[in-house]
């Protein structure tokens, strides 16, 4: 029987960073992955003579090399940072809500994104500027935990990160009330909160701020070959490092000893590695639900508490005129309803209800990201509940096409731009299409919902409590540090480092 | 510290409540419920449906359909849904080896998800096509793929209207389309021109004129046969003319030559872009001197080394030596057969349809990579 000291499940985001931290450490790994190329989510494909991006908006906390963020450090340790060729995002955001009638496009940089508030909203400044100071201070808490790996000295949090202990506990509709923000500024700020797929009432404030204070300082980058790039690069570093990558190559069971732990892993066709160390990197409904015989009770109410969060539809078009010639001037556009974030959260329940879009040009970031006259554009949105269940899989495709048909609409009335009659591709994921690439249970793609009681501050407070069964630990979107490229790769960093640290006391 | 943060009128009450995080949450644990978790979900459920992924199928019925085609009808193991126009791929074993290839599925929609069926119709043309004509017999289990491809209609760019131009055995995707419309799982006009060589090389003629409606016109042009009851040529400009309204789209689907032709009759018209979609053909062989290379094959931690005809395609090599690798398309698109190359020299038949990071990291699509030289490769695991 082959025998390995750890097997990653799935090359994700989280499982890629997660095998090369744990060869970093000198284990020997195997990394299996069910499906025939790696990075889950992080990936293209090719329609006509357009590659699409499949996922990837903007890579937040990327930096540039004099101004680095925390995934080009992470990205540098790993050794992938100069496989990959980056480019850097124009700017933050174009915000379009219909209830309040709002159209701000915002720049990065703290100052000039102050400015330009201040512009939209005057009488903002103070309460902007006391926003980046909190989230400054939250940034610097947090790179503390890091660097004592989450093992804080209350003494030390108290007297030097005072604030951080004090909003902590707040949802962001709380924190930025008690800074007195107008609350226009309010809206305009709260653009993003669909890339965490909670609502500002129950989304911690320590999250959100923490997040835009990374986008703003540090700006976005992107891969030039699409996500892909950066997969592929993984890929290459782990078998750099003497790692295996088994593609088409699915796990079904993960098997437990006697004490609980685990021992091995079963493949598909029935082959089993030995092994007393798993990353996984997928639920822990799946794991727990399919995976193993006997779970701990604990562990099934565990899993039970948490709630799925947003299911992914997102559609892609290659078109046959140029951004400039479609009068596309942004590279990343919010369309909400309203800016009342629980009213808007409520509205993205069902098929019906959800015009919600977050669109992307990619050219405005990258011209020559398709031919010479041509564009390209992905519109994602987010299911807040189980809708697409309800839809039988003869009336699949009209379904599919009405979405469509409605995030066209949406994007030609709010922006005045007409993309209809330049549509040369098309490409529409669905639930469906999630849950048959990843598996992820009900087409899910952001893991577990940011709830206020399961916001990242819990989660990382209760990471030692939350680690039940010897031998087996999460990585990516549904792990402690949530969804999203920049977490999912700073989970598999966390777990590596740590199952490292398990294979070194256990064996 | 510019500013000392407070929301509630005592500021330790703010601490207070950042140490109930942990607390709350573990209280959140110990109200849920201990019911087993769930096995699957439903939306996981209709993706199965969608792609329901390989599945032993038993040949149910064989019809002749001309002189050298046949229908091959199969009872699925798992209910099927796909988009008319989509193939399949077809798996069996062959004098002992595993052989796979993609055909265009030729029943209806609905067929397969109500009643469990599916067929293929299949011309005789080539080393499995021949198998099956002369040995394939009902009662036979193979293995049926994934719906796959996008040559079907897509409502959101494509005119009201397609124009359908059928050559020979492409007539397959266009009578499950016909079929399609009729039971309502497409909603579109087709007007298909459909070539064949003479009246008796025409497959469907019965099942296609009882399908015809206000949605579905069938024409059919004879190339090597003047017969007053057809159209007779090729498929030329006018003829397109004659039979199209102002807007449409084209879908083609025949052999290489007809495309040939075809894309100057179309350019003549002014017809391109996105309004034409041609479905790919499998990658042949090329016609080079013949020489044999070592091909070195790791999957998983198996290392095979197998001889390679540099005029036939690196899948096929591995094929003819009995590994069992993934294929799909065999047309170089799908990218299904997505493999590292560790040395060696390749061609790449047609354009190359690989991603860009592919090219950067040394991926091949070994479906449409001819050896050049001796080649070392790592391939995902085949079909298990």
């Amino acid at each position: 029987m082959k025998k390995y000291d750890a097997v990653v499940i799935g090359a994700g985001n989280g499982g890629l960073v997660a095998a090369i931290r744990l060869l970093q450490g000198g284990a020997k790994t195997l990394l299996v992955e069910k499906h025939n190329i790696p990075g889950g989510f992080a990936t293209s494909f090719r329609r006509g003579r357009f590659e699409f991006e499949a996922s990837l908006h903007e890579l937040n906390d990327f930096g540039t090399p004099d101004n680095a963020g925390d995934v080009r450090v992470l990205f540098d340790q790993l050794g992938v940072t100069d496989k990959i060729e980056w480019l850097q995002i124009p700017e933050a955001y174009r915000v379009i809500s219909r209830e309040e009638k709002i159209d701000a496009t915002l720049p990065f940089g703290k100052q000039a994104f102050i400015d330009k508030m201040e512009s939209y909203v005057p009488g903002s400044r103070k309460s902007m500027e006391k926003f980046f100071e909190l989230a400054e201070e939250i940034r610097a808490a947090q790179a503390y935990s890091n660097s004592v790996n989450g093992q804080t000295d209350q003494k030390v949090m108290l007297s030097e990160y005072a604030n951080f202990v004090r909003c902590g506990s707040y949802s962001v509709n709380e924190v930025l009330d008690a800074l007195k923000m107008p609350k226009r500024a309010k809206d305009i700020l709260n653009a993003y909160w669909c890339y965490l797929g909670a609502h500002c009432d129950d989304l911690s404030f320590l999250h959100y701020s923490s997040m835009v204070i990374r986008y703003i300082t540090k700006g976005a980058a992107m891969p030039k070959s699409r996500s892909h790039e950066i997969s592929l690069a993984m890929v290459e570093r782990i078998r750099e490092l003497g790692g295996d990558v088994w593609f088409n190559t699915e796990a079904v069971k993960i098997r437990t000893g006697a004490d609980g732990g685990v021992e091995g892993v079963v493949l598909k066709n029935g082959d089993e590695i030995q092994t007393r160390h798993v990353i996984a990197n997928c639920s822990p409904h799946i794991v727990y639900g399919r995976m193993m015989d006997k779970v701990d009770e604990r562990i099934v109410k565990e899993t039970n508490a948490r709630k799925f969060a947003g299911r992914g539809f997102t559609m892609f078009l290659g078109l046959n005129k140029s951004a400039d010639e479609l009068g596309i001037t942004n590279h990343n556009y919010f369309l909400y309803d309203t800016m009342d974030t629980v009213k808007q959260y409520d509205l993205m329940k069902t098929i019906e209800s959800n015009s919600v879009q977050a669109t992307v040009c990619l050219n405005r970031a990258y011209p020559e990201c398709s031919p010479a006259g041509t564009s390209m554009m992905y519109f994602t949105t987010l299911y807040m509940s189980d809708d697409w269940a309800n839809v039988k899989p003869e009336d699949y495709f009209k379904v599919k096409d009405y979405v469509a048909n409605k995030m066209i609409e949406r994007f030609e009335q709010d922006t005045g731009c007409k993309i209809r009659d330049s549509i040369e591709e098309i490409s529409v994921a669905t639930p469906m299409t999630y849950a048959r690439y990843c598996g992820h249970p009900e087409g899910g793609i952001y893991g577990y919902e940011s709830q206020y009681w399961d916001g990242l501050m819990p989660r990382l407070l209760m990471m030692a409590e939350d680690h039940k069964t010897r031998g087996l630990r999460f990585a990516g979107g549904f792990s402690m540090r949530l969804s999203g490229y920049s977490s999912a790769y700073f989970s598999g960093d966390i777990t590596g480092r740590q199952t490292v640290g398990d294979i070194k006391r256990e064996g | 510290m510019a500013f000392k943060f407070k929301k509630q009128i005592f500021g330790f009450m703010d601490l207070l409540r950042f140490k109930k995080l942990v607390p709350n949450r573990r209280a959140a644990f110990d109200a849920a419920s201990s019911a087993p978790l769930p096995k699957t979900y439903k939306v996981n459920e209709t993706a199965k449906i969608l792609h329901p992924g390989n599945q032993k199928a038993r040949l149910a019925e064989i019809t002749l359909v001309t002189a050298d085609t046949k229908t091959y009808t199969f009872e699925l193991s798992k209910k099927m849904f796909f988009r008319a126009g989509q193939y399949v791929e077809l798996t069996a074993d062959v004098d002992g080896s595993t052989v796979n290839r993609p055909y265009a599925i030729s029943s209806s929609p609905l067929t397969s998800l109500r009643e469990g069926k599916l067929s293929v119709t299949v011309k005789k043309a080539g080393f499995f096509s021949n198998w099956l004509f002369d040995n394939a017999k009902v009662g036979d289990e193979m293995i049926i793929g994934d719906p796959s491809g996008f040559f079907h209609y897509e409502g959101i760019k494509d005119a009201e209207v397609v124009v359908g131009i059928a050559g020979g055995s492409g007539i397959t995707p266009f009578y499950s389309m016909a079929q399609a419309i009729a039971e309502g799982s497409e909603d579109f006009r087709l007007i298909l021109l459909y070539g064949a060589k003479t009246e008796k090389d025409i497959a469907f003629k019965k099942e296609l004129d009882a399908l015809v409606s206000d949605n579905f016109k069938v024409v059919y042009v004879l190339s090597d046969e003047k017969n007053k009851k057809y159209e007779n040529g090729f498929i030329t400009k006018e003829l397109i003319a004659k039979y199209a309204p102002e807007d449409f789209t084209v879908m083609a689907c025949g052999p290489q030559a007809m495309y040939a032709f075809l894309d100057k009759e179309l350019a003549a018209m002014g017809i391109g872009g996105r309004r034409v979609k041609k479905e790919a053909n499998c990658v042949g062989v090329r016609d080079v001197k013949k020489a044999v290379y070592d091909l070195t094959v790791h999957i998983r931690d198996d290392v095979y080394t197998v001889k390679a005809d540099n005029r036939e395609t690196v899948l096929v090599a591995m094929e003819r030596a009995g590994l069992r690798v993934p294929s799909k398309c065999r047309a170089g698109g799908c990218g299904f057969c997505h493999s590292k190359l560790v040395s060696g020299k390749f061609s790449i038949a047609g354009a190359d349809k690989r991603r860009l990071a592919d090219l950067k990291f040394g991926y091949i699509h070994p479906c449409c990579s001819y050896p050049d030289s001796d080649m070392e490769i790592i391939v995902p695991a085949g079909l298990e």
